[in-house]
């Protein structure tokens, strides 16, 4: 469970990120974050896994006071959610299934990573996570002659094989075309029905985010707006979100 | 609006009155050059020396081109391969760290002035006395022309390293920080994979110019196919000449695509 | 690859859900074995010895010293060799330039329709660009006598081949669209070429140019050690002398005038592109 309680988040040049926010997230969950661009989406999920620090309240997941994680224990952490970022942020010239290897690195005796052996079952693993997106015969291919959407989908199999219990994505299908965006959003919705892995996804377009969420957060200058089911999302609750305003400091 | 454009399209100067400045500034640059063309003596000697280069080329010392010995074409041609490679080599091990504190991603700004002054300065001392240099330090030999060749090579590979370094993309080492890697993890497989296959194309486009470098490094006594070539030359051997040139010929040609082949596929698989 | 592939097994996955994989047995040792092979061999040949190079480097250390501090004076003997340096590599780049263009569209497959001229007048550039420029330059001294138009003919045919290549195969991607249209409307094909083909390589050709002409300065300099003229002649000498000062004023000399056609050069090249 991932616990909101007055949370806050100012940058260093003063600009607020996030203002007050207050929430709940139960485990295998299928959250949509929507919002105007510079409305917090990123800074709401980046708070989470801590590539961003809050400086108010507290973020507590599964009883844990995150903010107070420092070296290890906040790597440990990062090992338990997994982050897609709109860049596939592959290597693009190794094999697929290096690149999906790479995340379970962390967890590897220091030797085994200094030369890049990886043991059987690491590499069953990593396959099965690159079965699960359907990427299984691509997995010895360089990266870099997959198709975007590919690319995303192995990136999905990278954070799947890790195994972590929430999945956190930041516009992961804002590069792509609708349909293949549609077969990425699936691959979400299947792990997250098959796994029971929270996830949260940062969708600019509100019509994904309106078809595969069962909740849905809406942002504007970093406040949350909207929470609540899908069904709740009204034509005056979009203009509200998207108003022209709503990016106003 | 339509007038801003205009304004800007008069300020560009007609194209005939840019070329006409350009070819006449090209022509004064010629005439100011035309001492080049001195010391020109081309006698009937040097005309029956062409002559006999030429003969030579197609009646090559067929002993020395096909030889398996010590002096053979053969073994000249391994002993300039072998100084092409192990001076790339030597040349990148030099090269790596002298990239990375000349990166300006990497190190502040004065630093990377600085670095990048000492390698312009590096690279514009000529092979030949880098040559000289190494001799006094190894003895006349091969041996001088690996170094000479490591040292010649460091400007250009640390140039092009340094462009690989800084295209590097930032967003796989978040990646990785986001799914818990330490430090070394984030510069073993965040790092290292992205400028591993770069790095390696740019050492195989090296060793083919070190390949045509170490041709001539016989010239001052390091080493190569250039040596036994200079002695045939003012020994009047012509059909050594024309072996040794022909083989100096296939030997760049062949290493020309196949290195083509190989950063080809290095890049793209 | 193949018999390596059989030699060794490729591995097999099963997933938990029954599918298997195979991949091929990793290609890293043998990478690796060559690469030790390679080094091995080539230290055998060269004589290559790490403790030597660490005991004497002191020696380059020692020359590189002396040639501290440049020997200012000196300069009045050098401007004149470095200036005709300069002078040999203009020369040479701008005629070897200019040859070039007429072998670029005859070694252009789409302008020359001719499999036969193509091919012949490529071998030539081949040949001419293989020769080391130095090697060239040797060669030019025994048949047009020491000096300096030997290093202008090296010089010459070094440009002459590599923006030949340059620009030929620059031609060939060229938009033809135009080339065609004209030639169509019975225009002949110099005509059409110089109005459609020519403006739109006039840039590419230029930038090399420079390109070379910048790489000649650096390469002329040297040209003087097998007496083909220009500043490496004086290099040479003082050299030969030990007067590692004056050694030095040559190369500081070298340096200054290379940093500046550099940065001009390049200047003009980014306004060309
Ligand atoms: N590193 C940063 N430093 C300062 N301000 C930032 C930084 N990152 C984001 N911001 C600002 O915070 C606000 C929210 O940004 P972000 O979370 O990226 O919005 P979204 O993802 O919804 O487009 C924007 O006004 C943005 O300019
Ligand atoms: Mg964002």
């Amino acid at each position: 469970m991932i616990k909101f309680e007055h949370v806050s988040k100012t940058y260093p040049n003063g600009v607020k990120g996030l203002q007050d926010i207050n929430l709940e997230i139960q485990d295998g969950e299928f959250i949509g974050i929507i919002g105007m661009s510079g409305a917090g989406k990123s800074t709401f999920i980046r708070t989470i896994n801590r590539l961003n620090d809050i400086t108010e309240g507290q973020l507590t997941v599964d009883g844990v006071e995150i903010s107070g994680l420092k070296g290890k224990s906040l790597r440990q952490y990062r090992r338990k959610v997994g982050m897609i970022f709109q860049s596939y942020n592959l290597v693009p010239r190794i094999s697929v299934i290096k690149n999906v290897l790479s995340s379970l690195v962390p967890d590897m005796p220091f030797i085994r990573v200094m030369f890049g052996l990886f043991s059987k079952e690491d590499k069953i693993k990593a396959l099965e996570a690159l079965d699960r997106v359907s990427m299984l015969d691509k997995a010895f291919v360089r990266t870099d002659q997959l198709s975007g959407g590919q690319q995303q989908r192995v990136s999905l199999a990278r954070t799947l094989a890790q195994n972590p219990s929430v999945l956190l994505a930041d516009e992961p299908v804002a590069a792509l075309d609708p349909v293949t965006a549609h077969e990425v959003m699936d691959d979400f919705r299947r792990i997250n029905e098959e796994l029971g892995q929270t996830v949260l996804i940062n969708i600019h377009h509100v019509d994904l985010a309106l078809e595969y969420s069962k909740r849905i957060i809406g942002i504007r200058s970093g406040k949350i707006v909207y929470d609540g089911p899908v069904a709740g999302i009204t034509k005056d609750m979009l203009d509200l979100i998207y108003s022209k305003d709503g990016a106003d400091k | 609006m339509n007038k801003k454009l205009e304004a800007v399209l008069s300020k560009e100067p007609s194209r005939r009155v840019q070329y006409s400045i350009t070819g006449a500034i090209l022509l004064i640059l010629l005439v100011a050059s035309s001492p080049a063309l001195g010391g020109a003596n081309m006698t009937s000697k040097g005309f029956e020396i062409g002559w006999n280069i030429l003969t030579g080329i197609f009646t090559p010392d067929t002993s020395l081109l096909f030889g398996l010995g010590d002096s053979g074409v053969a073994y000249l041609i391994l002993q300039t391969i072998a100084i092409a490679f192990l001076g790339t080599l030597v040349g990148a091990v030099i090269a790596v760290p002298l990239s990375f504190i000349s990166a300006t991603n990497i190190v502040p700004r004065p630093v990377v002035l600085v670095t990048r002054f000492i390698i312009m300065a590096i690279r514009t001392v000529p092979s030949l006395v880098y040559g000289l240099m190494f001799i006094r330090v190894t003895g006349p030999g091969p041996f001088a022309g690996v170094m000479t060749l490591a040292i010649v090579s460091i400007g250009m590979i640390s140039k092009l390293f340094i462009e690989t370094i800084e295209d590097l993309d930032t967003g796989i080492l978040e990646s990785l920080d986001a799914f818990g890697s330490t430090l070394f993890q984030k510069i073993r497989y965040g790092i290292l994979p992205q400028l591993g296959s770069d790095f390696i194309s740019i050492l195989v486009y090296r060793f083919d110019m070190n390949l045509r470098e170490a041709t001539i490094l016989g010239l001052v006594g390091a080493g190569g196919i250039g040596a036994p070539m200079i002695f045939a030359l003012s020994a009047y051997h012509w059909h050594q000449v024309g072996a040794i040139l022909i083989g100096l010929f296939l030997l760049v040609f062949i290493v020309e695509i196949l290195s083509d082949k190989l950063r080809q596929k290095i890049l793209h698989g | 690859m193949k018999l390596y592939d059989k030699l060794f097994d490729a591995e097999q996955f099963t997933l938990t859900n029954g599918k298997t994989v195979s991949q091929k047995f990793t290609r890293t040792p043998l990478i690796i074995l060559f690469l030790l092979i390679g080094i091995a061999v080539s230290v055998w040949v060269t004589g290559f010895s790490l403790t030597m190079l660490v005991t004497n480097i002191a020696g380059f250390w020692h020359i590189f010293g002396s040639m501290f501090p440049p020997k200012l004076s000196y300069f009045l003997q050098v401007w004149r060799p470095l200036l005709m340096t300069i002078q040999m590599s203009f020369f040479g780049s701008f005629f070897g330039s200019l040859l070039a263009l007429p072998f670029a569209v005859l070694a252009a497959s789409n302008i020359t329709n001719n499999r036969g001229i193509n091919l012949v007048v490529r071998f030539i550039l081949t040949v001419v660009r293989t020769i080391p420029t130095l090697v060239s330059a040797l060669i030019a001294t025994y048949i047009f006598g020491l000096g300096t138009f030997a290093g202008t003919v090296a010089i010459f045919l070094f440009s002459f081949s590599f923006v030949g290549k340059q620009l030929f195969e620059y031609i060939e991607t060229v938009d033809m669209g135009a080339y065609e249209a004209l030639t169509a409307t019975g225009a002949n094909a110099p005509r059409a070429f110089v109005t459609t083909v020519f403006p739109q390589i006039l840039p590419t050709y230029l930038s090399t140019a420079l390109f070379a002409f910048e790489g000649n300065v650096r390469y002329a300099a040297i040209l003087g050690y097998v007496g083909a003229g220009g500043i490496g002649m004086i290099l040479n000498e003082k050299i030969g002398w030990r007067e590692f000062q004056s050694v030095g004023m040559i190369l500081l000399s070298i340096f200054v005038a290379v940093v500046i056609i550099e940065t001009v050069s390049q200047q003009l090249r980014k306004h060309l592109s």
